[in-house]
């Protein structure tokens, strides 16, 4: 392998640094002249009907809304800088700690539900592939056409409904028991069915797409080749071509990573997971507006990292970019 | 379409752009996942017992509670803890308006209703082992009160000003005696000493703890606050030593289940023992429940839709009143509230007992009275008007299909209401602002929890709190009604209190500023396993050291 050219890599990385920072900056932005342009007044919402127009100004005056939008935004960003990012209107706690907890339940779920999906995904695509037009290969393609048709949250429910009140197997809701202890073994009987209901789209998605690609690749020459030199057929299907017919799949990842944070709000909502999504519901709908800001925040800081490390990755797997 | 080489190549890059990608999400998520193995909630002991631990019960909430501190609150889903850690000065008995005393043992109001006198309960300890005294009272009104206080950083406190506003100071007399002198007559103080944003806290917690004691709560109430694991549960032990007596139960758990469906799933599945507020389409199934119990109280809320008269069409009292009569309450609340509400005849509810009256002038159902009204009014017809709807909110109840069933009974007599619907927030905003120019009708709910029609009426039908001054929407104005109200301030017997608004009732249903539709009864339900638990008709939870699960 070629070794990198560190100038070049360096000046390219900082570019992007800059560009990061540039649509962050962006976002930023752009929050803030939305949550500025929904209808509604915090401290309406927080008083409710029976606040005089006098608690009313008070109550702006106590969070700084009663500035012109430029002062609180310049404000807010020197906070950011000061790795402040203001305190939740609603909850009365620190937006940083709120939004921590929340995200660090998003991504416990979808992670678990990301490795199902794959896991189950290739191995069904895979073996759909192999036993091609078998009475398993449909059946396991149906249960995947099933799996994009139905909506998730609806899977959930039903879910619920069989596991948890039917059954008693499972707990319906929540990330951890009333008196639990709070471990891996508490979490883990309350991450099963959200878990699964969130993957069950992916999942359909990647069996497809490994079964078409096994079959693709289960065609070329090589795999002919390779059975005709007497290789045992597992050999073959493993080593030959699987590991080809996987590049495929794996194109899915990065777009099916995006659903997986993303598609978790509903989720979220239908077993009381204390994620980022429903958070973010919640202080919408309360006008809390630093909790708003930095939920998105985060939430775009996420997607763009994931985007810089994908460059940088790309940076030094593809040849022509390094020496362009 | 290009030749299959070149296709081939544009997939492959293709692969591996996102082959790349998902490397980079890889890493993201990998740094991630050390910190995710970490244990997640904070309490101590890894018991897996089940919700049904004899001792514990679990109570599930419509929403994270917001705070913990009594004076920073607003909603009333926060509230439901407070009195499990805290005690008033006053509170109510055990299923009515009438007061009882608490921290308080006894009380004097000068004839001149300008100084309140309070003997306070000797003996009584903080939860952090300090004693409770006539200055912790002196110190949790005056940190309430005084915006330049030195824990006035602690809040903002947005109800104390309305509640206790007419408090001019508060006065140590000797350690068991405390006194608030007034800057005004203010007959309704009594009873705002039983609300939730009165409810005397620990001063040397919040000393210490300054802007955290909204997380780390300190009261005198019959559990002490453990643990608040944020989102998942809140946990409180049982204070042995309560003065009105221990506890039954050993340990308190409240739970945020923010979504109806979910919540009533979660109580039906055992995960929770008590849930507050069943939807009215899910009341059959908790009734039919073998394992379920389920508790309604009557409550102090009023559900109304205002009209704005100070355009036409609803300038006109004739006009007015034939809307009233033209809404059918009964099919309302028993079609589509199930019965979680009974009609309402004015604008002050029937649990207030001491100030209620059903003799005024009533509008049952009568369509035909309703168009008979409209021809004397003269007005053309048909009539269009606007009808501002929200979609939820706050005792709201259903109001979506309530503001749909309300403009079909409309219809019927020519009245054709255009809905337009809000959120909540934007909802509030609008009505804030008055119905003014933009809209004729527009729904509202209000609750009485502190039994006095003070805290509500100056509020809404007052004719100087006309929007956006104050949430009188509609602008309804009366000299006379403003006048009695002003008067009810001043009297100190609650019976010739009680007569003044029963006057205001009359005067207020025979101008029809609102169309009244219903009182929501209170609703909840409980697993077997739990007793003592009463529906106060304030829709506080109270004396719940009678609360026992087997």
């Amino acid at each position: 392998m070629p070794a990198l050219n560190p100038i070049k890599m360096q000046r390219y990385l900082l570019q992007r640094l800059v560009l990061v920072v540039l649509v962050l900056l962006g976002v930023s932005v752009l929050i803030f002249v939305v949550t500025r342009l929904t209808p509604g007044d915090p401290a309406r919402v927080m008083l409710g009907p029976r606040a005089t127009e006098q608690q009313l100004e008070q109550l702006r005056v106590a969070y700084g809304l009663d500035q012109p939008v430029y002062v609180q935004y310049v404000s807010w960003l020197s906070h950011i800088a000061h790795g402040d990012l203001g305190e939740s209107i609603q909850l009365h706690r620190p937006v940083a700690n709120e939004v921590a907890e929340r995200f660090r339940a998003t991504l416990i779920l979808a992670i678990a539900a990301g490795v199902v999906a794959f896991g189950l995904g290739i191995t069904f695509g895979v073996v759909a592939a192999v036993r091609a037009n078998s009475v398993l290969d449909h059946a396991l393609m149906s249960v995947a056409l099933l799996g994009i048709s139905l909506p998730p949250f609806w899977i959930g429910l039903i879910f619920i409904i069989t596991f948890s009140l039917l059954l008693r197997w499972l707990p319906a809701t929540g990330m951890l028991s009333p008196t639990g202890g709070g471990g891996l073994d508490d979490v883990l009987p309350h991450l099963v069915l959200p878990t699964i209901s969130l993957a069950v789209v992916p999942l359909a998605v990647i069996a497809r797409l490994t079964r078409a690609n096994m079959l693709e690749v289960l065609n070329q020459l090589y795999v002919r080749t390779a059975r005709a030199k007497g290789l045992p057929p597992l050999a073959v299907v493993v080593r030959h071509a699987f590991r080809n017919a996987l590049v495929g799949t794996v194109t899915l990842l990065g777009l099916e990573a995006g659903w997986l944070l993303a598609g978790t709000v509903y989720i979220e909502t239908v077993f009381a997971w204390p994620g980022l999504g429903s958070m973010l519901v919640n202080a919408i709908l309360q006008r809390d507006y630093p909790l708003v800001q930095g939920g998105v925040l985060l939430v775009a800081t996420t997607y763009v990292l994931i985007n810089l490390a994908t460059d940088a990755l790309y940076v030094y797997l593809d040849p022509r970019l390094r020496h362009a | 379409m290009g030749s299959p080489d070149s296709r081939r190549r544009a997939t492959s890059g293709l692969s591996r752009r996102r082959f790349v990608q998902t490397l980079g999400a890889g890493v993201v998520l990998g740094v991630a996942a050390p910190t995710l193995l970490a244990p997640v909630g904070s309490a101590a002991p890894a018991s897996n017992a089940a919700a049904a631990a004899p001792g514990t019960l679990v109570i599930g909430l419509v929403a994270e509670p917001t705070s913990l501190d009594p004076g920073q609150l607003t909603d009333i889903n926060s509230m439901k803890l407070l009195g499990a850690m805290y005690d008033t000065l006053v509170r109510f008995k055990p299923d009515s308006f009438d007061l009882a005393p608490s921290l308080a043992t006894s009380w004097d109001i000068s004839s001149d209703l300008m100084l309140y006198t309070f003997k306070l309960r000797p003996g009584v300890k903080f939860h952090d082992g300090t004693d409770f005294s006539a200055d912790a009272v002196k110190f949790t009104y005056d940190r309430l009160l005084d915006p330049n206080g030195p824990y006035a950083d602690t809040g903002p406190f947005p109800f104390a000003p309305g509640y206790y506003g007419s408090i001019a100071e508060t006065i140590v007399v000797d350690p068991l005696t405390v006194q608030f002198r007034l800057n005004r007559q203010d007959a309704s103080l009594i009873n705002a000493f039983t609300l939730n944003t009165g409810r005397i806290v620990s001063p040397q917690a919040v000393k210490t703890s300054r802007k955290n004691f909204a997380q780390n709560p300190v009261g005198t109430g019959p559990f002490k606050f453990v643990s608040w694991d944020h989102n998942v549960r809140i946990t409180l032990t049982a204070n042995p030593d309560y003065w009105d007596g221990a506890p039954a139960l050993s340990q308190l758990i409240f739970r945020p289940l923010v979504d109806e469906q979910t919540r009533i799933t979660e109580f039906l599945s055992g995960g929770v023992d008590v849930i507050f507020d069943v939807p009215p389409d899910n009341i059959g199934q908790v009734k039919g429940n073998p394992d379920a119990v389920f508790l309604e109280q009557p409550g102090p809320h009023v559900w109304w839709v205002t009209l704005n008269v100070q355009k036409p069409p609803f300038d006109n009292v004739l006009v007015r009143r034939a809307v009233n009569y033209a809404v059918n309450k009964d099919a309302l609340t028993q079609d589509i509230l199930k019965g979680t509400g009974t009609p309402s005849v004015g604008p002050i509810p029937p649990a207030i007992g001491w100030a209620y009256t059903d003799q005024v002038t009533q509008y049952n159902y009568d369509p035909d009275r309703a168009q008979e009204l409209l021809k004397q009014s003269g007005v053309l017809m048909p009539i269009n008007v606007t009808f501002w709807v929200t979609e939820s909110g706050s005792g709201m109840q259903s109001p979506k299909t309530m503001g749909t069933a309300i403009q079909a009974d409309l219809a019927a007599i020519g009245v054709n209401a255009q809905i337009q619907t809000f959120e909540w927030g934007a909802f509030l905003n609008k009505y804030g602002s008055g119905l003014a120019d933009e809209a004729s009708m527009a729904e509202l709910s209000w609750m009485f929890d502190s039994g006095d029609p003070a805290h509500m009426l100056p509020n809404n039908l007052y004719g100087p709190a006309c929007s956006p001054k104050g949430f009188n929407g509609g602008c309804y104005q009366n000299s006379n009604v403003d006048l009695l109200m002003n008067a009810a301030l001043k009297i100190n017997e609650r019976e010739q209190r009680g007569a003044v608004y029963r006057q205001i009732q009359q005067i207020v249903a025979d101008d029809a500023p609102w169309i009244f539709v219903d009182n929501q009864i209170q609703n909840a339900a409980t697993s077997t396993r739990v007793s003592g638990l009463k529906l106060h008709p304030s829709f506080y939870m109270t004396y719940l050291n009678q609360l026992s699960a087997s």
